[in-house]
């Protein structure tokens, strides 16, 4: 029932399968109808949206919605019940395990708890890929990885293990890490969760400058308003697993839907139907 | 320089022997304390004793069907290719293992599945914060939690030795009247079985009953740090507790034969 | 009622035992196949090596000085019953090289280096590491599990062949020490009635239960879910089905080897 009623509000302010079809011709990604469920648990039900190029492109909604879940699936770490994925002309989501290697290679993820190696200092975790992926012999991989970490303004602490660092020193070597691939798109689990302000903005900044000066496409899943009103090209919002709302900045801030309304001005009383409360 | 901080190394690795023994002896000593004063939830004796011992039964009886059979393998043949006479085969093969392998292989798969498991419990208390909120309820945490594992691996520890003895000559004797055609009546024969196996296989057992939970649930509220502390506090638990079973081992042996004599006749 | 408790217990208990079983062929499979061309990582092989090696040393060493001790003192009994010294050598020498240096050895070795590596690979899991190594089109199969199935392998028929020296030297100690034994009779004793054979199943032995603790150490680590708790419940499983492993091996090659 609430599903039929999110398509009905969805559609007149521009929403997902509209948007969609105007970017189709120039996309780099594209989600066409992704459903997924965990046992009983339907999380996506039907996401559909498209990615242009050096974009920076935010998926936005509450917790539990399954904005990561939909990000997971372009690198193979999940699989799609049903529905199509197509990344740079061609379809992604049938591939098995070894035939998605060369799509990671293009495709570079940044984990919400950054999964650095715990054995190893920050410049062996940015040169592990180096070494795997652009036939470096350990002591380039080595000099490479420094600069990559002088990228992220993290030269100081290049021989530290992560576990002696803070949450935001991890999530930036973790993208040097990433960067190292010399990826065309970079995914954002949760980029600025539990930094602190300052932490955060240099983390959007990086993001920024990632797609403006090395022409990488991000997509980033978040719930921080700060950085989506700073940074995001065009934004998603995903509400009862699916694009409820996809546009730019102003296309938000402007907007009169009493839902996406609730989301950004972080109410706790409003139209907005979250599960478990 | 460099050798100045070795043997400060060494030094403080000995220093830290000796805290883990004195600490050791403490939880000992707790344990003992806590059974006595019935420290304890009520039923959580019950609870330990089928936690160690019927959860153990089939990994015991597996392992220890399994090494009686090896065992009356390996020597039969030693003494087909020796002697020719398997007579003495099923006396000697039970007087070993009841003051041998039985004891022993029982303590060292203890130590691996309840050793470990009483690690993993614990540190998962330990690094929750559960064992400081156990203390800040007026609770000890060795009468609480270590005293009914403590009273339960020492029962259970005999029990599972006096069924693998019980097990091994079983499957042991099958094997030599199916793999040499040994008449079972030779095989099973308990005439060599003296006082002294029986003493020093109880010995044994109790000994390795104690020292397992002792040392394993002081590895657990050693834990320290999330789920790598659980992994490393389980680790030294299960190396920690079977080489206690074989420094045991050693010296009950070693002292059974310096002062009886090996029980030799 | 309890009869039915008792046999859906061991239903289920069958069932969850097939389906670990099932899981380690699996991962045997792939690392078979990462093993042919053999293509995986060279410097996570020798680190591993290396760890492995330096921290099982001196337990290993120290398990087969009792293990060779206790070999003698059980020896004893028979010397001083038939007074049969030139036996001891023989005995002690065939138990330590075929049976209970490799088995004995290779429980030490599960409980240190095996349980060791589950809990760093269940950490990692937990952690979302492995899919971080996913992520960076690095196959966790072949550059986390191959070099650790490799290492552990070599690495413990490395520690059985020292370990049966040094249990042979040390219950060499023991006889002369408490036995009053001559060095020359042991040694005799030894050559005369051992030969390369019963080392080499010793070690063809130890081989087997390296390739077999490692993988179950290796499954255990990777295929474990969820928090702190499943971390220490892996590593318990891990080293279960070791020893498991471990005694049904020596039966089997026992029994196939000569």
């Amino acid at each position: 029932m609430a599903h039929g009623a999110t398509s009905n509000q969805g559609s007149p302010t521009g929403a997902g399968p509209r948007a969609t079809s105007t970017q189709q011709a120039d996309s780099l990604i594209e989600f066409r109808d992704i459903h997924k469920a965990f046992g009983s648990k339907q999380i996506l039900r039907g996401v559909s949206m498209a990615i242009g190029h050096k974009e920076v492109f935010f998926i936005i909604g509450t917790s539990g919605v399954g904005k990561s879940v939909t990000i997971k699936h372009l690198i193979g770490l999940l699989r799609v019940d049903s529905g199509e994925i197509h990344f740079d002309g061609r379809r992604i989501d049938d591939l098995n395990e070894k035939n998605f290697y060369p799509v990671r290679k293009r495709i570079g993820m940044v984990f919400q708890h950054a999964t650095l190696f715990d054995s190893m200092t920050l410049r062996e975790n940015v040169a592990l890929p180096l070494r795997k992926h652009m036939q470096l012999g350990h002591k380039e991989a080595l000099a490479e990885a420094s600069v990559l970490l002088e990228r992220v303004h993290m030269q100081h602490s290049i021989d530290a293990y992560p576990a002696t660092l803070s949450d935001g020193m991890r999530k930036r070597a973790a993208i040097a890490r990433t960067l190292a691939m010399k990826p065309d798109v970079v995914l954002f689990d949760e980029p600025t969760t539990g930094l602190d302000p300052v932490s955060a903005r240099r983390i959007d900044r990086l993001i920024r400058e990632m797609s403006d000066d090395l022409g990488v496409t991000s997509i980033v899943v978040s719930h921080d308003l700060d950085s989506i009103f700073s940074i995001a090209d065009r934004i998603a919002f995903l509400y009862q697993g699916q694009v409820y709302k996809c546009g730019d900045r102003a296309d938000f801030e402007n907007t009169d839907d009493a839902i996406v309304r609730q989301f950004i001005g972080g109410h706790s009383q409003g139209p907005m139907e979250t599960p478990g409360f | 320089m460099n050798l100045h901080r070795k043997i400060e190394a060494l030094g403080g690795a000995f220093i830290g022997a000796l805290k883990s023994v004195r600490e050791l002896a403490r939880l000992w000593r707790g344990s003992l304390a806590g059974l006595v004063e019935r420290d304890y939830p009520k039923g959580e004796i019950a609870r330990q004793m089928y936690v160690v011992g019927n959860k153990s039964v089939l990994f015991i009886s597996v392992t220890m069907g399994f090494l009686g059979m090896v065992m009356v393998m390996q020597s039969g043949q030693q003494l087909n290719r020796i002697t020719g006479d398997l007579s003495q085969l099923g006396p000697e093969f039970l007087r070993l293992f009841i003051q041998e392998f039985a004891p022993t292989i029982t303590a060292l798969m203890l130590a691996t599945r309840v050793g470990a498991g009483i690690a993993a419990e614990i540190g998962t208390m330990k690094v929750t914060e559960q064992i400081d909120a156990l203390r800040l309820s007026g609770i000890t945490p060795t009468s609480y939690l270590i005293a009914p594992r403590f009273f339960a691996c020492v029962v259970m520890s005999l029990v599972l030795t006096i069924f693998a003895v019980v097990f091994s000559f079983s499957a042991g004797g099958l094997t030599a009247w199916s793999v040499f055609g040994l008449n079972p009546t030779l095989f099973f024969d308990a005439s060599r079985v003296q006082v002294y196996d029986l003493t020093l296989g109880g010995c044994k057992a109790l000994t390795y009953g104690m020292a397992i939970p002792v040392i394993s649930g002081y590895c657990g509220l050693e834990a320290r740090g999330g789920s790598e502390g659980v992994g490393t506090a389980t680790t030294s638990a299960v190396i920690g507790s079977s080489f206690a079973v074989l420094l045991i081992d050693f010296l009950l042996s070693g002292i059974g034969f310096a002062f009886f004599g090996g029980g030799a006749r | 009622m309890i009869g039915e408790g008792l046999i859906t217990g061991i239903g289920r208990g069958t069932m969850a035992a097939w389906r670990e079983l099932g899981g380690i062929t699996v991962l045997t499979g792939q690392v078979l196949r990462a093993l042919v061309p053999p293509t995986m990582d060279r410097p996570e092989l020798l680190r591993n090596l290396y760890r492995m090696g330096n921290r099982s040393l001196p337990i290993i060493a120290l398990t087969a000085f009792f293990v060779g001790g206790i070999m003698v003192v059980q020896a004893g009994v028979l010397v001083r019953q038939l007074n049969a010294a030139g036996l001891v050598g023989w005995g002690a020498g065939y138990a330590i090289f075929r049976e209970v240096g490799p088995m004995l050895i290779a429980l030490m070795f599960s409980g240190r280096v095996g349980s060791n590596n589950t809990a760093e690979l269940a950490t990692m899991t937990v952690t979302e590491q492995l899919d971080g190594l996913r992520a960076l089109a690095i196959d966790p199969i072949r550059y986390l599990v191959v070099p650790r199935v490799l290492a552990m392998t070599i690495c413990l028929i490395c520690l059985v062949i020292l370990g049966d020296i040094i249990a042979l030297y040390g219950g060499a100690l023991f006889a002369m020490l408490v036995l009053d034994l001559e060095y020359a009779t042991l040694h005799y004793s030894l050559v005369d009635n051992i030969g390369w054979l019963d080392f080499i199943h010793g070690v063809v032995k130890a081989g087997v239960f390296g390739a077999a603790i490692a993988m179950s150490s290796c499954y255990f680590g990777v295929s474990v879910r969820g928090g702190a708790v499943c971390v220490g419940k892996a590593v318990n499983a891990a080293v279960v089905a070791a020893a498991i492993s471990i005694v049904l091996l020596d039966f089997f090659l026992t029994y196939l080897l000569p």
